[in-house]
């Protein structure tokens, strides 16, 4: 339904996106993950034809975008990063604008009007001025137009955005019903989001495709080895020692020491399940085993892994990173990669 | 066509629900009055002189002695008024992201700048209409002939387009509505005062300068003369800024 072929998109001197291609399938909700400036908004303007890409190709439903660019459009509906409303306009005239311009027959356009308001739920604020919409509202009146002409593929450039918590919720279930019938590519910063609504993610950084897959296949491929939390309450030393001998572990350190209790990290070899024999060691030996409990990487750890530097040590979920990447994702936004970015977020004006 | 109409519709709108619909047309209302009455006093002076009252037997024409020259006024309030209405046409789009909506709808460029420029066009319509009421009185107590009345409006409405779509192009530049206004104001001033720069130099730089001048060419209309000549030189000028509009649009995207 989507498919782009080694895109690049220069401005200037700056690469905001390069050398990009993927395949989004009808009916996939597909997401774009990455830090602030890693060029998703750009891939995005590229795909609804507002500007043309500097190498590379892009197709949207069948239609190259550069040489059918209307034919493209006609399919495509667009939830731009900004909202792009009218402030003088009431939301019901607002929508039967775009109606009009994205080509919606004269009789049915009432008609789609009040089914995108009804989706979007801004209803209730039909009758009043886009000026003087919360930001929450000016987001979903920017959906409702994007979903006006019920066009096949859907791109919203962080659809969740600037919402509360319940509205979050009922937009991505909306995404979410969306998904079948529309092909929809959605970018976001939080992660969970994408757990939760996409079935398959690019993570870009700084304009290059780090990763693509369903958010599964990237948490169990990036794990490589299998890692236990284990709760000892044990001299660290021993329980060190009797923790090594074990077949099959290959790493174990210390994460953790609370009065006589020794918190340990066990990465034993991918495939491999040590925890009955942990237990059993632990237990034999007439220490308390406290807690003992495999660790996944979360989706923010990959993240983090993936887009910051490469050069940086393979993850590490231990628990001051968890900490951290739980900041990360309180406020929607990823710290470490933001630094990398700051030449290019200068040339922006 | 419908797509032209629907972005023409908006403009004229948003012009109305801001102050610049009122301040356009209120200001253009008063200064064709103000002309009006100084030009129509003149005339009596001159009619008196000439020994016929008003309605009476035409010896001093009222087309020629009064509305040409009004006409030939109104230049002067387009080159106030007009900066005003196309100033934030692409600007302010650009500048709230409205932009993206345009130009990642079904649309051609070209339609989005033919609607826009309609726009600006019905609202230099709507102020050329409140000129009709002073013209009406005219035709009320005297009785002027009306066909190089229909001429003078036609090259009026003309010389606005031309103004309009030169005014579009500066604001497609631009994501700052003031410095499109100001702009705008600058070159509208150059086009006014070319040919009075004409007068100081030779003959072929005159003939040259005369002709660039948007305000030159509607002596004839003004006149009651529609002149192919004239008709060629406003649609060219108009066809060709909306031209370099659609470039400058399009240029833009590429970069970014
Ligand atoms: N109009 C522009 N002119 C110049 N550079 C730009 C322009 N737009 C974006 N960039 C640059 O391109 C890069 C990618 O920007 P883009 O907006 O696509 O990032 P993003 O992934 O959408 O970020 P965010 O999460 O902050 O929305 C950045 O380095 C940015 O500074
Ligand atoms: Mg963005």
């Amino acid at each position: 339904m989507i498919e782009v072929q080694h895109l690049t998109k220069r401005y200037g001197p700056v690469t905001a996106v390069d050398d990009v291609s993927f395949r989004v399938e009808r009916g996939e909700i597909f997401g774009f993950l990455g830090p602030n400036g890693a060029g998703k908004t750009t891939t995005m303007r590229v795909l609804t034809g507002y500007m043309p890409p500097t190498e590379g190709r892009a197709i949207v439903a069948g239609y190259d975008v550069l040489d059918h660019p209307i034919e493209a459009k006609r399919r495509t509906g667009y939830l731009p990063e900004t909202p792009p409303l009218y402030p003088e306009m009431t939301v019901r005239d607002y929508l039967t604008f775009v109606a009009k311009i994205k080509g919606v027959p004269r009789k049915e356009r009432r008609v789609r009007v009040d089914a995108s308001m009804e989706r979007a739920r801004v209803a209730d604020m039909a009758n009043r001025h886009c000026g003087k919409l919360s930001k929450g509202y000016r987001q979903r009146v920017g959906l409702a137009q994007a979903l006006l002409h019920n066009p096949e593929v859907l791109i919203l450039d962080e659809p969740t955005a600037g919402l509360d918590p319940k509205q979050i919720i009922e937009t991505r279930e909306l995404i979410k019903q969306l998904g079948g019938d529309h092909t929809v590519i959605l970018s976001t910063h939080i992660l969970p989001e994408v757990g939760q609504t996409c079935q398959r993610v690019v993570i870009i950084n700084k304009g290059r495709v780090v990763a693509v897959d369903s958010p599964e296949n990237l948490t169990s491929r990036l794990r490589g080895s299998e890692t236990m939390y284990v709760q000892v309450d044990a001299t660290s030393e021993d329980t060190k020692r009797a923790l090594e001998a074990i077949p099959g572990v290959t790493q174990v350190s210390l994460a953790d020491t609370r009065g006589t209790v020794n918190s340990f990290e066990v990465s034993s070899e991918a495939g491999r399940d040590v925890r009955r024999e942990l237990a059993a060691a632990v237990v034999t030996r007439g220490w308390g085993l406290l807690e003992l409990r495999p660790l996944r990487m979360s989706l923010e750890e990959i993240f983090l892994h993936l887009t910051t530097d490469e050069s940086a040590a393979p993850p590490e979920p231990a628990g001051a990173d968890l900490s951290a990447s739980a900041e990360a994702s309180a406020d929607g936004q990823v710290g470490p990669a933001e630094a990398a970015h700051e030449p290019g977020e200068n040339a922006h004006e | 066509m419908n797509n032209v109409l629907a972005i023409a519709q908006r403009e004229l709108k948003s012009y109305f629900v801001s102050p610049i619909a009122y301040i356009v047309i209120g200001f253009a209302a008063i200064m064709f009055g103000y002309f009006f009455i100084s030009l129509l006093y003149y005339f009596d002076r001159v009619s008196l002189q000439a020994g016929v009252g008003f309605g009476g037997p035409e010896t001093v024409n009222v087309n020629e002695m009064l509305i040409s020259p009004l006409f030939l006024n109104v230049s002067v309030i387009l080159l106030f008024t007009l900066p005003m209405v196309t100033m934030r046409t692409y600007s302010e789009e650009k500048r709230s992201g409205t932009i993206e909506l345009l130009l990642t709808a079904p649309l051609t460029d070209v339609q989005i700048v033919f609607g826009k420029f309609l726009g600006g066009l019905a609202l230099y319509g709507a102020m050329l209409a409140v000129t009709l009421v002073h013209i009406g009185f005219l035709f009320a107590f005297g009785n002027p002939e009306w066909p190089p009345v229909l001429a003078g409006y036609v090259g009026l409405l003309l010389m606005g387009g031309c103004f309009l779509s030169l005014g579009l192009f500066v604001s497609s530049l631009t994501r700052n509505q003031i410095v499109a206004g100001m702009v705008t104001f600058a070159v509208f001033l150059l086009f006014w005062v070319i040919n009075w720069i004409a007068s100081f130099t030779g003959p072929t730089t005159q003939g040259v300068l005369n002709y660039l001048s948007i305000v030159e060419h509607l002596n004839d209309f003004a006149r009651g003369v529609i002149d192919t000549k004239h008709l060629v030189y406003y649609v060219s000028f108009i066809a060709f800024s909306l031209f370099l509009t659609v470039r400058a649009v399009d240029s833009e995207r590429w970069r970014g």
